[in-house]
């Protein structure tokens, strides 16, 4: 990927591939009409979430009156989403631990020990694509319900499951940071100066792959704070499932918690996207 | 070299294993028990349950669920393209690239409960467009534009596919070399023979495996639409229904069938889009 440096501008072209190339006119309608589609919905969820006037009333001199806060705080005091949140936050922070010490020795040593390995992790990625939450949820029910009861009463029973799901996202990550910095050749340099694996793990592979880190660990939360058919059939109560909860009893409450918790994932999400682009890193954010 | 190839062997099964003993535990064991039930219905062997996961309204659901998945995947998959390929050809204005880029990164993990609040307001009976087009006179809901009729659920599903779709075919996009244009420009081809020729062959398999990968997403979706409409006769509320449920003898076997029917589904749709993606490979990494 590093090879598709942008050409200099000024490289001539054929004349007749400027004339048929589609007219300037029919692009810039279509992104702005993709623009328009990806944008009016937040729009109109910020409208509804912010704007104290019911839709019914709304006429075009009304648009700027009743826009206030009130009901985000009124979510954000509500007992059961405080709860949830806290759940969701601690599910969050231990779906992360577990995903990194699970895969991030397993991606290192594959790395610069074992690069036959590779083909298998990454088929092993891909199987949470074939067996989804929707469809493990039946399974985890049918065994771990009769064999471990305790362990299904608990709320952080589904770390394992988190932890699971993010693997497509992680591995790739941290791969393509390991990639980038040419662990193997740091592994054999470090190697020749008697240092140790674990020291050459510890003290010269994770600290340059910082960035693939943060990423993985950002994807993983992203994940995990909008997982929602796992938690719900399981009926566990997570910020998703409490979300939906609530909006039943305070719709405006509901979406404005909704807009304000997808800004924030979206943020940090794009941040971290952003930062590793400028690292010149591709990461496959889609999982695959 | 200090490492033999003894020691790589011990230090890649001190991580291997703990790492396999998770997969296998917590994905694998419960997804084999479920398919063993499946066509093991009432502890004999037999098809009994699979066939029945596949009658009367669970047949629906199948259909539904296979159409809706399919229909946004299709249209999902062509704005996408459309859109990786006109941003490829954009070198103006610089920003939109990597906006795009992030944006797709982000948007392409949205699908659930928050975009279905955000079409609640849009296109809901109470919903900002709703109201606008009444405004014009024109009813949504005549045209099935409410977020419970199939084309208002495929809208909403765009939401999440068309930025999926770019993110997979843009490698793909970026990997057509601007010589190969000169190529053809110079030889003598025509546009449409570069595209039909070079173009097309090429990006076939990406673009086919992202239409694949949309699909599979599609179908497994859930939170959108138990928000959106819960009764709705689709596979992924089915496995609810059956879930949560009155637990009668059989009911339980019927799950496991319908999720090993899912299973295989995705999973022939998995295997077919790696071995397109494969081909792709071959060229893009060059």
């Amino acid at each position: 990927m590093s090879k598709n440096a942008a050409p200099p501008a000024d490289v001539p072209r054929h004349a007749r591939w400027r004339s048929v190339r589609p007219a300037s006119v029919v692009t810039s309608a279509f992104l702005v009409i993709v623009a328009l589609y990806f944008l009016v919905p937040m729009l109109a969820m910020a409208r509804f979430a912010f704007q104290n006037v019911p839709m019914a009333l709304l006429t075009p001199e009304k648009l700027l009156e009743g826009w206030s806060f009130s009901g985000l705080w009124t979510a954000l005091s509500d007992p059961g989403i405080i709860s949830a949140t806290k759940t969701s936050v601690l599910l969050v922070v231990f779906a992360i631990a577990l995903n990194l010490a699970l895969l991030l020795p397993l991606a290192i040593i594959t790395e610069v020990h074992n690069p036959r390995l590779r083909p298998v992790l990454s088929a092993v990625t891909l199987l949470p694509w074939v067996i989804p939450p929707i469809a493990l949820v039946v399974g985890v029910a049918a065994t771990f319900r009769a064999a471990v009861p305790w362990f299904l009463a608990s709320d952080f029973s589904l770390v394992p499951f988190y932890a699971l799901w993010a693997m497509p996202f992680t591995y790739r990550a941290l791969d393509a940071g390991l990639q980038a910095i040419s662990a193997r050749t740091l592994y054999e340099a470090a190697r020749t100066m008697g240092a140790s694996l674990t020291t050459i793990i510890a003290r010269v592979i994770i600290p340059n792959i910082g960035a693939a880190i943060a990423a993985a660990s950002a994807l993983t939360a992203a994940m995990v704070l909008g997982e929602f058919a796992f938690a719900s059939l399981l009926l566990k109560t997570t910020l998703p499932t409490e979300m939906v909860n609530y909006q039943r009893g305070d719709p405006r409450g509901g979406l404005a918690l909704a807009l304000i918790v997808m800004i924030l994932t979206a943020l940090a999400l794009g941040l971290v996207v952003r930062s590793l682009r400028r690292r010149g890193l591709t990461v496959h954010t889609a999982g695959m | 070299m200090q490492s033999s190839p003894r020691r790589g062997l011990r230090n890649a099964s001190l991580v291997l294993i703990p790492f396999a003993a998770f997969v296998g535990l917590f994905l694998l064991y419960p997804t084999l028990v479920v398919l063993y039930k499946a066509v093991t219905p009432g502890g004999t062997l037999g098809f009994d349950a699979m066939a029945r996961a596949l009658s009367g309204t669970y047949r629906t659901g199948f259909i539904n669920s296979i159409t809706l998945s399919g229909t946004s995947a299709l249209i999902g998959g062509v704005i996408g393209l459309l859109l990786a390929l006109t941003v490829k050809s954009l070198r103006r204005p610089a920003w939109l690239r990597p906006t795009l880029d992030s944006w797709s990164a982000v948007a392409s993990q949205l699908g659930g409960v928050a975009l279905a609040f955000a079409f609640i307001a849009t296109i809901g009976a109470q919903g900002f467009l709703t109201k606008i087009l009444k405004g014009f006179g024109i009813n949504a809901g005549d045209y099935g534009i409410s977020p419970t009729g199939f084309w208002g659920l495929v809208v909403v599903y765009l939401y999440f596919q068309i930025p999926l779709m770019f993110l997979v075919t843009m490698p793909a996009v970026n990997g057509l070399r601007d010589t190969w244009r000169e190529a053809a420009a110079i030889t003598g081809s025509s546009a449409f023979r570069y595209w039909r020729s070079v173009v097309f062959p090429l990006l076939a398999p990406a673009a086919l495996g992202g239409v694949l990968l949309l699909f599979v997403n599609a179908f497994t979706a859930y939170a959108t639409v138990y928000v959106l409409n819960p009764s709705g006769a689709l596979v992924p509320l089915q496995i609810r229904f059956l879930m949560q449920g009155n637990v009668i003898t059989g009911e339980e076997d019927l799950g496991n069938a319908i999720v090993a029917w899912v299973i295989v589904l995705l999973m022939a749709s998995l295997i077919t889009m790696t071995l397109l993606q494969r081909r792709t490979l071959t060229w893009t990494r060059s």
